[in-house]
């Protein structure tokens, strides 16, 4: 991955990263806000119903008083005081004045308790309702609720009783309004919440006493649990109802009993709170930071890209400066785009790199010198020999001519001879140089590599045994299956040759001459050993230098030559050498080596390197 | 002679209001007597069916005056027209005109027509007597003391419809002697007569009334009502289980309605289980609409003061509703026969006897000679009178 990748990738996860914390934060703020919305809606419908509550019980309170001080009912009452009084009169009363004053419950109760007459109940006048002569002081008491059985079962009223009193009898006037889902219809529900009044008539829940402002609320049974606790324990809770597989449908419930503060709860007020919006919001702003997160992430990515790309381009410059340098381009230059660290980097470079060249112009002034100076040195070294013999010759000729005639003939002889035999080592002399000049491209064919060595050792068995000098044990470890190679088959030839004639030259007192080849993964291997005097350092790390030698004779062409064979072909010559040891030469040769360029004649001003090419 | 004169004319003006008076006393032709009737009467071609009972009754009413006379078996003879009155106008389930007739051999009524409202309501009724807009209306038993209180003229007749809760046939699997005789007991029939019927109605402890049998004292109801819910738990105590029971009434009889209700209550004191049931109108007398209900409240009208034909009549009205002895009475049954039927029925408590009504009649203020009719006798419009100036009720 590049340094621009690796950037853009972290821009990016740093914006994502950033996108999330604030999606996630937004989306908290907004449920924290909202369920404190939730909470002052809830809060204030209590409130609503609390004071509703409160309204209907003083409404209710004023109209059984306004009963109770009517004419009619004082008439009644004081009818009733007398004795043998017939209450059958009464019987039917109830019923016209509770309509009149719009009230559900309405009985006359005598003073021993006695219904006189019911409007909810007008079977059980003369049943008592010994509840209403317990209390003392109804004028105070105000109204509340009651449990009251009627005819169509038990229902739940908003009661209140008002006392006509005429001597020491007094009549009870006892009425009320039904506590359902009429009641309900006159809260104003603020959007999002709904109220519901369970009405406790019964030990066990029934779904059917779940009302809501229309009549019984649908899917009762899902409040059963809440309205359960409230039966064993009446006290304010709360409980989240899921109404579908979908979160979105839920609503949390908030339930108060009623009476406040008692343990015998008759109703439980309900006040529902949807979810829906909340949730609904919430989505909405999810689904919002998610697509400003796309946008901001699309316009991060472009951002992103740009500031990386911007970031990365002075880098890049430098790296391709940097390559090109290592690719031998010293005169790469960077551009320098501000002062800031890049910049200051990019700037070093450049210096750097002018002073490279600078230093290597040096160099490669002082090594052409030094080049030349060799080449001197070895021309003047290798002219020298031949042209010493040549002078000495010429005198001879010249001294037997002027003195000794009769011998001239004869010295003449000897001395064209030594002359041709001189001449003839010059002419070697500047073949080899021009020989060195003019390397030839290899022309590749498959070819046997055991094959050449076998050739090579055979080319040089008569001189390993020769008479006069100690035998050059070679011995061959080649091997088997070694596969074909392209290459030119006469120059490797030539290549090894020279090897061969290095390692006889470096074993003068004799000695084994090993060539071994092996099998790599893409490569054939060559070594050729001796078990010479060795090499010192400096000279291994100088022997495949143009014209350097560490002998008394030779060019120092001979290992040049081998190192530009085995360049040609792609592959590459080292040398290990031990003084007193002997010397070794690896050459790896690719199997098939990449295309073979024209390889100019290795600069024979220019040093290479000397322990590995 | 001014003396004489004088003395004369003081024994004018002396006489005046004495003959006044007899004047008044006097039988008065003429005037048309408006009644109302609460029954709609579709059709009065003797070949039509009533549709409902309370037609029925009607349809009987105003044959009795257009046709000239009544057989044993309570159908009319003669043509229609040749009663006391014939028709002038008619139209069905509406109203209904009749003139007086000229020929009848009975003598002409003094009423010169009759005008029948029909369909009208109770309470419509009451209170058209109440604003003096018709001169003649049948009055529930339940609301006779409140017209009276209101200043409507009010006859009643002798007590002579029985209103009684009957079990049905289909009940019998579901409820014993014991748990029939439970709920009789428990029924406060005294505050049903005093509360429910504002005292115009007595309790009743048999099948036929005191003043016909002579006899009904000896199935008195217990005195109080808190004996009656001991006796009712008593015997309920000897039934392990004790059934919830449907309790039917006639849904057009406020009547039946409140004392199916106050029923209900008295049995809950007890123990036992009532619920009440609104029945179809006129489907409490119909013994196929009883399937659905253990009990219900009839109104059974006595059809004759001879005690045997009168109880075999509520007998066979009974027997459309539960299984019981209906087989008629010999016709020279004596008392102890007719009392021995009915202490057999009584004793199955599959008819519980509540109460005693009579036929209340509101009247106005102008309307002369009116008597309540017997049992199985008609309204007797031939023989009223309209008072021209009504000075005083009747």
């Amino acid at each position: 991955m590049t340094f621009r990748s690796k950037l853009f990738v972290n821009f990016i996860l740093a914006l994502l990263a950033s996108v999330a914390l604030i999606t996630v934060a937004v989306t908290l703020i907004s449920r924290k806000a909202f369920d404190q919305l939730n909470r002052d809606h809830t809060k204030a419908l209590i409130q609503q119903f609390q004071l509703e509550f409160d309204r209907r019980k003083e409404e209710v309170q004023h109209r059984v008083k306004g009963i109770a001080e009517e004419q009619e009912t004082t008439a009644m009452a004081v009818d009733l005081s007398r004795p043998n009084s017939d209450v059958s009169v009464y019987v039917n009363d109830a019923h016209g004045v509770s309509q009149s004053h719009q009230l559900d419950f309405l009985d006359f109760v005598g003073n021993d308790g006695s219904i006189i007459s019911s409007q909810e109940s007008p079977a059980r006048f003369g049943y008592k309702l010994d509840w209403v002569t317990q209390q003392q002081d109804w004028a105070s008491r105000g109204a509340f609720l009651l449990k009251i059985d009627t005819q169509d079962g038990p229902q739940l009223g908003l009661i209140a009783v008002s006392t006509v009193r005429v001597g020491d009898r007094n009549l009870y006037v006892v009425g009320g309004e039904r506590l359902d889902q009429k009641f309900l219809s006159s809260l104003v529900l603020p959007d999002g919440t709904r109220a519901l009044l369970y009405l406790n008539l019964e030990p066990e829940f029934q779904s059917a006493n779940l009302l809501n402002q229309s009549g019984p609320a649908q899917d009762a049974d899902r409040l059963a649990s809440l309205v359960q606790r409230e039966q064993k324990n009446p006290k304010p809770q709360s409980e989240r109802i899921v109404w579908s597989v979908y979160p979105v449908n839920a609503e949390e419930f908030y339930a108060i009993p009623l009476p406040e503060n008692s343990k015998d709860m008759l109703a439980l007020f309900l006040v529902g709170s949807s979810q829906n919006a909340a949730i609904a919001l919430e989505r909405k702003i999810r689904w919002l930071a998610v697509a400003v997160s796309a946008v901001g992430l699309l316009f991060g990515l472009l951002l992103s890209w740009w500031a990386a790309k911007r970031v990365t381009k002075p880098v890049q410059e430098l790296v391709k400066g940097t390559q090109d340098v290592a690719d031998g381009n010293w005169s790469a230059r960077v551009p320098v785009h501000g002062k800031d660290e890049i910049g200051q980097l990019a700037k070093t470079f450049n210096g750097m790199t002018q002073q490279l060249v600078e230093q290597r112009d040096r160099l490669v002034q002082v090594e052409r010198v030094a080049a030349w100076r060799e080449l001197a040195r070895r021309l003047a070294h290798e002219l020298k020999n031949p042209l010493f013999p040549l002078q000495t010759t010429v005198e001879n000729l010249q001294t037997a001519h002027d003195h000794s005639p009769a011998e001239f003939d004869e010295v003449f002889r000897e001395s064209t001879g030594i002359l041709i035999t001189e001449i003839q080592n010059l002419k070697t002399i500047v073949t080899r140089f021009s020989d060195f000049a003019k390397m030839p491209q290899p022309e590749l064919s498959p070819v046997n590599l055991n094959e050449i060595v076998r050739n090579v050792v055979k080319l040089f068995e008569a001189q390993f045994s020769a008479v006069g000098r100690p035998p050059i044990t070679p011995e061959l470890h080649l091997e088997e299956n070694l596969p074909l190679i392209q290459a030119d088959a006469t120059l490797l030839h030539r290549a090894i040759e020279n090897l061969v004639l290095n390692a006889m030259d470096a074993m003068p007192a004799g000695g084994v001459l090993m060539l071994r080849t092996m099998h790599t993964e893409d490569n054939v291997r060559l070594e050729v050993s001796d078990t010479g005097s060795g090499l010192t350092p400096e000279e291994s790390e100088r022997i495949f230098t143009p014209y350097y030698t560490s002998k008394q004779h030779g060019t120092g062409l001979g290992l040049a030559i081998v190192q530009a064979v085995v360049a040609d072909h792609g592959g590459s010559i080292s040398v290990e050498s031990e003084t007193g040891v002997g010397t070794s030469f690896h050459i790896d040769l690719p199997i098939h080596p990449p295309q073979i360029k024209v390889t100019p004649a290795p600069p024979i001003l220019v040093e290479q390197p000397v322990h590995k090419a | 002679m001014s003396r004489r004169l004088a003395a004369s004319s003081a024994t004018i003006l002396f006489a005046l209001p004495l003959v006044a008076a007899a004047m008044a006393k006097r039988p008065h032709y003429g005037g048309t007597l408006r009644v109302e009737i609460g029954a709609a009467v579709a059709s009065l071609e003797p070949s039509t069916t009533p549709a409902n009972p309370e037609e029925t009754a009607a349809r009987t009413e105003i044959d009795s005056l257009i046709y000239e006379s009544r057989d044993a078996d309570g159908t009319f003879s003669g043509a229609q027209g040749s009663g006391p009155f014939r028709i002038s106008d008619w139209q069905p389930a509406k109203e209904l005109t009749l003139a007086a007739n000229e020929k009848f051999s009975g003598g002409r009524p003094y009423v010169d027509a009759i005008e029948i409202a029909m369909n009208r309501a109770a309470k419509d009724r009451l209170l058209d007597l109440e604003l003096n807009k018709t001169d003649f209306a049948k009055i529930a038993p339940q609301d006779a003391r409140h017209a009276a209180e209101r200043g409507v003229r009010v006859s009643t007749s002798q007590p002579d419809e029985l209103i009684a809760l009957i079990f049905s046939a289909g009940s019998a699997d579901k409820t014993t002697d014991a748990v029939r005789e439970a709920v009789s007991a428990a029924i406060d029939r005294s505050a049903i007569a005093n509360f429910i019927l504002q005292k115009t109605g007595e309790p009743a402890g048999g099948l036929l009334p005191q003043w016909i049998s002579g006899t009904e004292f000896l199935f008195a109801p217990l005195a109080t009502p808190a004996d009656g819910t001991a006796k009712a738990k008593e015997l309920l105590g000897q039934n392990s289980s004790v059934p919830k029971l449907v309790l039917g009434y006639d849904s057009a009889d406020p009547l039946a309605q409140a004392i199916a209700e106050r029923i209900a209550v008295n049995a809950k004191e007890a123990g036992i289980s009532i619920t009440t049931q609104a029945l179809p109108q006129g489907a409490a007398a119909r013994s196929a609409s009883l399937m659905q209900t253990d009990a219900v409240i009839a109104r059974i009208g006595i059809s004759s003061a001879q005690p045997g034909i009168a109880l075999s009549n509520v007998l066979a009205t009974a027997a459309t509703i539960t299984e019981v002895d209906a087989s008629p009475l010999p016709s020279n049954a004596n008392a102890q026969d007719v009392l021995d039927r009915e202490r057999a029925v009584m004793k199955t408590h599959r008819i519980v006897p509540l109460d005693w009504v009579p036929q209340v009649y509101g009247l106005s203020a102008r309307v002369r000679d009116w008597k309540p009719p017997a049992p199985g006798e008609t309204w007797p419009f031939a023989d009223v009178w309209l008072d021209p100036v009504p000075q005083a009720s009747q």
